[in-house]
């Protein structure tokens, strides 16, 4: 699964991409934990294909996880 | 409605030939324009990016979820990303409706959405310098 963080979360996990074997029982709360759990996940959002996910919802077949800190577009 | 969603890294260009049809009533037109002060702070520019592919999924989504209450005939979106200075537009946005009050409502809802959902970011960083020979 790719792996990406964007702005404030890219500074927190020290990466912007990576590519991580993941298994679809494992939430992105777990994923985060594992890869990078110098991270706390108050205040970031999680995105699964391109949208807003749980989580502690499985991530199933999906192909990206990003990690999506508070928006600030405009 | 017709829509037009872009995301540049060079200074926006606005469309010269404005998509009206014989309905269009109301244009607006809204341009986002980078200050000298972010949060109290004297800055030169702000360096934005996105989730490119993921906003404008979502921008899509927003412009179907305003125009059930707000429809309008045309919608134009520009998002700039890179380092945007100061004085220059980071956003454009032009709305085609039939009357001022969906025009205005349309483009005011957007940015209200635009700055809660879509994946896009900035920080006053300054811009990349290039390499000391």
């Amino acid at each position: 699964m790719k792996i990406l963080a964007f702005a404030a979360a890219r500074d927190r996990a020290g990466f912007s991409e990576m590519d991580v074997p993941v298994d679809p029982s494992e939430t992105p709360r777990a994923i985060l934990r594992r890869i990078a759990p110098q991270v706390a996940v108050e205040n970031l959002r999680a995105a699964v294909d391109c949208e807003y996910w749980d989580w502690d919802t499985a991530v199933g077949a999906a192909s990206e996880l990003a990690i999506i800190p508070p928006v600030s577009g405009g | 409605m017709e829509t037009h969603i872009e995301f540049t890294t060079v200074p926006i260009v606005v469309p010269s030939a404005p998509a009206r049809t014989a309905e269009t009533g109301a244009q607006v037109e809204f341009h986002g324009i980078v200050r000298s002060l972010e949060q109290d702070r004297t800055i030169t520019g702000l360096l934005y990016e996105a989730h490119v592919p993921m906003a404008e999924r979502h921008i899509r989504r927003i412009l179907d979820q305003i125009y059930a209450t707000w429809p309008c005939h045309a919608v134009i979106f520009i998002h700039r990303l890179g380092w945007v200075p100061v004085g220059e537009a980071s956003l454009y946005i032009r709305v085609h409706a039939r009357h001022r009050e969906p025009a205005f409502r349309f483009s005011m809802d957007l940015i209200d959405l635009l700055k809660k959902d879509v994946p896009i970011w900035k920080r006053p960083d300054p811009p990349p310098q290039p390499p000391v020979l």
